[in-house]
């Protein structure tokens, strides 16, 4: 197990709260930047030198929508192979359909109970733990 | 010169009035004859001529009386003649004014009708040409129009004729209800969308309050009393009703989309598996089926939506030592009839319709939205079916309901 660097889209500040939370209960110490929007995300991708690990993506944003953000980063020739994992309240078929074909690597549905959360966020986290990444 | 012998004079006189007789007999005869063919003749004449005249009367009255407008016309396409209901059309008043087609023709539509009129020259008749004419006092209107050649006795081509309908206003109809048909796809397809959206936006404060709320009595375990705890579920319990309530909204509103919906051969009985497997179904009651269920064609989450909601509103409301839920069908040549009995609380009869309308639920149980009968009310319609209940309070309860095979 090593650890991950993410970059977490999300613009609810609870969300991110959560996230981190769970997060901190684990042993491993994994590095989170929270932009708000697709256009933060852009912009932090541009100039960091750290390119993420993973990115987790909230599908409904003020401004650029995830789906739209999606398509922009997939359409990179360096950024598209930054596994991209949408984090949703939708189950909206047509959504997921859609994300898929512009190419994500899973599909979180957000539940309403904090404890099933928490639950699927150290699953995913354990999961890219044993991934390797492209160093970019 | 001897003499002659007076006899032979005398019967030779004999002989020519024999003759001149037989001849005036003959003659008599005859004449009779022709008068009698004369009579003949004059009263085939009168009969064809009497024939003639209710003919001519009869076409005048058609020519009359029909509701569409009749257009006579030579080959060069000048009006020569027109009914009431082509001239109340048209505003001409032929003869006493002279028209030509050609005038009559909308200027877009110039092509198509020089199209069909080549067409009439060439095949003798044209049918179901629909296009736009100039009228006096009416503007432009859109007719349908039948014609025909008219030959003479010689099987030579003198003018046509044409039997038109002005279909303005039904025309005009129709591009009403296609419009209203698009409208409402249209509306149907925002609604679904407008559901999604609005329960994203629902369900992210509930999650943010259960996240919080987890933390306060994570947080501050050691502070909280056993009312502050209480009091910590009850918050907890309420987002959860709160979460069920908008998930029915969205199924209800998701129900409507025919577009996404499959058409394939779906077993009852797998998706009665299937419901035990996905509901929670205590010990104590106990789903038989009366006899192997049929196979429908349908789209299979439509129609397992349909009997989970059935099936865990009788396992909700069953209030029995030993629950019991029986379904069955019977064959109905067009449709299923199935039958889904449990021995619950019952339903009073003045409640009977009230159930399938949305939101409307009657127990205060906590599974309970008052949406689940109301899609199923939703889905069996899909399937041109209908629903209906038997109950006796304290007893049980039947709900049936047709299917289309």
């Amino acid at each position: 197990m090593k650890p991950i660097s993410f970059l977490l889209i999300e613009d609810d500040l609870i969300e991110t709260l959560k996230f981190n939370r769970v997060l901190d209960t684990l042993k491993i110490k994994h590095s989170v930047n929270r932009v708000e929007n697709g256009e933060e995300a852009l912009e932090f991708l541009k100039n960091t030198d750290e390119v993420p690990d993973v990115i987790l993506l909230d599908l409904n944003m003020p401004k650029m929508n995830g789906i739209e953000f999606l398509k922009i980063l997939k359409d990179d020739a360096v950024l598209k192979y930054i596994p991209a994992i949408i984090l949703s309240t939708s189950n909206n078929q047509k959504d997921i359909l859609e994300c898929y074909k512009i190419g994500i690597a899973g599909y979180l549905m957000k539940p309403l109970k904090y404890e099933d959360y928490s639950l699927k966020i150290k699953n995913l986290v354990a999961y890219w733990s044993c991934n390797e990444f492209i160093k970019m | 010169m001897s003499a002659i012998d007076p006899e032979i004079l005398q019967r030779a006189l004999l002989r020519e009035k024999k003759a001149r007789k037989a001849a005036e007999n003959i003659l008599e005869e005859k004449s009779r004859e022709l008068y009698s063919i004369t009579q003949q003749l004059k009263e085939a004449n009168e009969k064809l001529q009497s024939g003639l005249t209710e003919k001519t009367t009869e076409l005048q009255g058609v020519f009359d009386n029909l509701v569409d407008a009749y257009v006579l016309m030579d080959l060069g396409g000048n009006v020569i003649k027109l009914n009431e209901a082509a001239k109340e059309l048209f505003g001409y008043n032929v003869p006493k004014e002279a028209v030509n087609v050609v005038r009559l023709i909308y200027k877009e539509d110039f092509n198509y009708a020089m199209l069909s009129f080549n067409l009439l020259i060439e095949t003798g008749s044209f049918s179901d040409y629909i296009a736009r004419v100039y009228t006096k006092n009416k503007g432009v209107r859109w007719v349908h129009i039948n014609a025909s050649i008219i030959k003479n006795s010689k099987n030579k081509p003198i003018g046509a004729q044409g039997i038109v309908k002005d279909i303005t206003d039904q025309r005009a109809i129709e591009e009403q209800n296609k419009k209203l048909v698009q409208d409402l796809e249209k509306s149907n397809e925002e609604l679904a969308e407008y559901a999604h959206v609005v329960s994203h936006d629902l369900k992210s404060p509930l999650r943010s309050i259960n996240a919080l709320v987890n933390w306060l009595r994570e947080d501050y375990k050691s502070i909280l009393d056993a009312a502050g705890l209480e009091n910590i579920r009850l918050i907890e319990q309420t987002l959860e009703k709160m979460e069920h309530l908008i998930n029915g909204i969205l199924n209800y509103s998701s129900v409507n989309n025919i577009a996404v919906l499959k058409h394939e051969a779906v077993d009852i009985n797998s998706i009665i598996k299937e419901i035990e497997n996905t509901i929670f179904i205590p010990k104590h009651i106990k789903i038989i089926k009366k006899q192997n269920l049929p196979i429908i064609k349908g789209d299979k989450t439509r129609l397992q939506q349909l009997f989970q909601n059935i099936i865990s509103n009788a396992v909700n409301y069953i209030d029995k030592e030993i629950g019991i839920i029986k379904i069955s069908f019977e064959d109905k040549s067009t449709h299923y009839l199935f039958e889904i009995k449990d021995n619950g609380i019952g339903i009073e009869k003045e409640y009977f319709d009230k159930i399938f309308k949305i939101f409307q639920s009657l127990g205060n149980n906590k599974n309970s939205t008052g949406i689940g009968l109301s899609i199923v009310k939703k889905i069996i319609e899909i399937y041109d079916g209908e629903i209906w209940l038997e109950s006796e309070p304290k007893i049980g309860t039947s709900f049936f309901f047709t299917l289309k095979k």
